[in-house]
C-alpha cells in the first residue's frame, strides 16, 4: 500500500496534511493523540472520505478502482455505530451483502457472539457491539483492513484474541492498519508503527526504532517507562513531561 | 448447524408465521368489512358485484363497500411504508408522518388550495392536489428536522419539534375551514381522517406512488438495510448516504402527503406498524420488516374502519379516531423502551 501527499479537509479545517507512507503486508499500528487524524487516515485509505493526493492499494490507484473492486479490496471497521435501537446483533453481522458467508459463522464463534445474536444493539455493551462490528468487517475477507479503535471497548481477552488473529491474517499477505491508543498490548503485537500528530506523520518504522526515539513522549506529552517481559513490551505512562 | 444459521433459520420461520397470520386476519377483516354495514351482505357477492360496479363507474352499495375496504388496505400500507422509511432514515423508532408534522403540513396546503379551487375529478386536478399536499408535507418535514437539529436531533427532540410543527399546521388548516366553507362538516370529516367518501380517483395516485416507492426500495435494498445502522456502511455499498436519505425522505413525505390529500390525517399507523413488526419478528432486517409492516398497516386501518362504521350505527366514527387508539399506546410503549435503554440512537 502506498500513500502519496494525502490531504483531507473538512469544512475548512485541514485534518491530514500531506501524508506519505509505504506499507507492505503486515500489522501496522496507527497511534497518535485524540484528534490527530487517525480515523480520517483510515477512512481516506478506505475511500470513505474525499481526499487530495494518491492512495495505491496493491499497485492500483484507489480512484481508478470501480466501486465493486474497491469495496472488495478494502474494509473500514468502525469502533461503534449509532443504529436504530431495534437492530439486533444478528441483523448487524448479516447486514453486509459483501461478506463471505463461509467466514461469518467462524467469526461469530471467535468473537463469541453466538449467545448475543437475538439481542438488540440498545441492550448490548459497547464491547459486545465492537465485537459484532469486527465479525462483520473481518468476514468481508478484504486484502486491506483498517480497524478503528478495535481495542478500546473489548476486554483484555478479546484484545489478545483479536491481535493474534490479525497477525495470522497479515501473514497471509494482508495489509492491516490498527488505529488505537491502547499502546499495551498493541505495540507488542505489531510489525510497524505510524505515529500521527496534527495531521502529519511524526514517525514511521518498527516498534524497536520507535522506542529509541522520543516520539511517544513528544506526541502525547507524557513520559513513558518501558517494561519488557519476554517478548512483551509494556509502556507505563508516568507523568506529563 | 452454526448459531448463525440457527438465527437465520429462526428469523425466516418467525417471519413466515407472522406474515401468514397477519395476512389471514387481514383477509378475514376485509371480508367482514364487505359484509357488515347498514345491512348484512354476502362478502363474495359484494366483491364480485363491487368489481363490476367499480369498472363500470356505476357505484352501488357493493361497489362503495369494496372501494372503501380497498382504500383502508391501500392507505394502511402506504402510511406503514412511509413510517418505516422515516424510522430507517432517521434511525428513530418514534418517527411517523403524523408525529413529525408531515400529515398536518400536507393537510394545511390542501385546505389552502381549496380556497382557490373546488376539488374536481379531472386528472390535472388530481395531479395538482397530489403536488400541493406533497409540498406541504415536505415543508413541514424539513421544518421539523431543522428545529430538531438545533437540539441535537435526538429521538426526543425530533418528536417534540414534530409536535410543534404539526400543531401549528393543523391549527392553521382549521382556520380557513371555519371561515371560508359552507360545506364545513364534510371538510372537517375529511381532515379528521376518514374513508367515508372513497373514490377510484383517490386510489390511483396512492397506488402509483406506493408502487414507485416499492420499486425504488427494491433497487436500493442493500444500502437501505445499512442506513439504519451506519452511514459508513452505506458508503461501503457504493452509495452516498446523504443522497439516499434525501430520496427516501422525499418518498416518505410523498407517500404520507398523497394519503392526506384524499383521506385526511390518520396518525400513528406509520409508527405502530413497523414498531410492532420489529417486536413480533425479533429483527430489524427490512426484507422481513417491510412486508410485515405493510400488511399490518392495512390490517390496523381496515379493522379500525370496520369498528368505526359498525360500533354505533348509523354514526360513522372517523377511522383516525379508532386507529389512534391503537397507535398512541404503541408510541407510549416506544417512549418507555427508549428511556429504559438510555436514550437510544439519534
Amino acid at each position: 500500500m502506498e500513500v502519496r501527499n494525502l490531504s483531507v479537509s473538512y469544512g475548512g479545517a485541514q485534518i491530514l496534511k500531506g501524508i506519505n507512507l509505504r506499507l507492505g503486508a503486515g500489522l501496522t499500528a496507527v497511534i497518535g493523540p485524540n484528534g490527530a487524524g487517525k480515523t480520517t487516515l483510515l477512512k481516506a485509505i478506505s475511500g470513505l472520505v474525499g481526499f487530495k493526493g494518491i492512495v495505491k492499494l496493491f499497485d492500483r490507484e484507489l480512484d481508478s478502482l470501480d466501486q465493486a473492486e474497491r469495496v472488495r479490496l478494502v474494509t473500514y471497521i468502525p469502533p461503534i455505530v449509532e443504529a436504530l435501537p431495534d437492530v439486533t446483533v444478528g441483523d448487524l453481522v448479516l447486514s453486509d451483502s459483501m461478506v463471505d458467508h463461509g467466514l461469518l459463522p467462524k467469526y461469530v464463534e471467535i468473537l463469541q457472539l453466538h449467545t448475543l445474536l437475538t439481542r438488540k444493539l440498545s441492550l448490548v455493551s459497547s464491547g459486545e457491539l465492537s465485537r459484532a462490528l469486527l465479525a462483520r468487517g473481518l468476514s468481508r475477507n478484504s486484502r486491506v483492513i483498517a480497524l478503528d479503535e478495535p481495542l478500546s471497548h473489548v476486554d483484555v481477552r478479546f484484545q489478545l484474541i483479536l491481535l493474534k488473529h490479525l497477525r495470522t491474517l497479515s501473514q497471509e499477505g494482508r495489509v492491516i492498519l490498527i488505529a488505537s491508543n491502547q499502546l499495551t498490548p498493541l505495540l507488542s503485537q505489531v510489525d510497524y508503527v505510524v505515529a500521527v500528530n496534527g495531521g502529519e506523520v511524526a514517525f514511521f518504522g518498527s516498534v524497536a526504532d520507535l522506542l529509541k526515539t522520543d516520539t511517544l513522549s513528544r506526541i502525547y506529552g507524557v513520559r513513558f517507562e518501558v517494561v519488557r517481559v519476554g517478548d512483551f513490551t509494556d509502556l507505563i505512562p508516568v507523568e506529563p513531561s | 448447524m452454526s448459531s448463525l444459521d440457527l438465527f437465520i433459520k429462526r428469523r425466516r420461520k418467525r417471519f413466515l408465521i407472522a406474515f401468514t397470520l397477519i395476512t389471514s386476519v387481514l383477509l378475514i377483516v376485509f371480508l367482514a368489512h364487505l359484509s357488515l354495514g347498514y345491512r348484512f351482505l354476502n362478502p363474495l357477492e359484494v366483491f364480485v358485484e363491487g368489481v363490476a360496479q367499480v369498472i363500470s363507474r356505476n357505484l352501488g352499495v357493493e361497489g362503495y363497500r369494496l372501494l372503501r375496504a380497498l382504500t383502508a388496505v391501500v392507505v394502511g400500507a402506504t402510511l406503514a411504508l412511509s413510517g418505516c422509511l422515516m424510522q430507517v432514515t432517521t434511525k428513530n423508532p418514534l418517527a411517523d408522518p403524523y408525529i413529525l408534522g408531515v400529515s398536518s403540513g400536507a393537510l394545511f396546503m390542501v385546505v389552502l388550495s381549496f380556497m382557490f379551487a373546488q376539488p374536481t375529478a379531472h386528472p390535472l386536478a388530481i395531479a395538482l392536489r397530489t403536488l400541493t399536499a406533497s409540498s406541504g408535507g415536505m415543508l413541514a418535514y424539513l421544518l421539523t428536522m431543522f428545529i430538531a437539529s438545533k437540539a441535537g436531533t435526538t429521538p426526543t427532540s425530533v418528536l417534540l419539534a414534530g409536535v410543534a410543527v404539526g400543531t401549528f399546521f393543523y391549527s392553521a388548516s382549521l382556520l380557513p375551514q371555519y371561515v371560508m366553507f359552507q360545506d364545513i362538516h364534510k371538510l372537517i370529516a375529511w381532515s379528521m381522517g376518514s374513508f367515508v367518501s372513497p373514490s377510484p380517483e383517490a386510489l390511483v395516485p396512492l397506488i402509483v406512488v406506493s408502487a414507485a416507492a416499492l420499486i425504488y426500495i427494491y433497487l436500493v435494498r442493500s444500502p437501505l438495510n445499512n442506513l439504519q445502522i451506519s452511514d459508513d456502511f452505506v458508503r461501503q455499498t457504493g452509495y452516498n448516504p446523504m443522497n439516499l436519505r434525501r430520496c427516501l425522505t422525499f418518498l416518505a413525505s410523498l407517500l404520507a402527503s398523497v394519503s392526506v390529500a384524499w383521506f385526511g390525517v390518520i396518525g400513528f399507523v406509520g409508527l405502530a406498524a413497523p414498531h410492532i413488526s420489529r417486536r413480533v419478528l425479533g429483527t430489524s432486517g427490512l426484507v422481513y420488516v417491510l412486508p410485515t409492516s405493510l400488511v399490518l398497516g392495512s390490517l390496523i386501518l381496515t379493522a379500525s374502519d370496520l369498528i368505526g362504521k359498525t360500533l354505533v350505527p348509523p354514526v360513522e366514527i372517523p377511522v383516525n379516531v379508532i386507529a389512534s387508539m391503537i397507535g398512541a399506546p404503541t408510541l407510549a410503549l416506544a417512549i418507555v423502551e427508549l428511556k429504559r435503554y438510555g436514550g437510544g440512537g439519534s
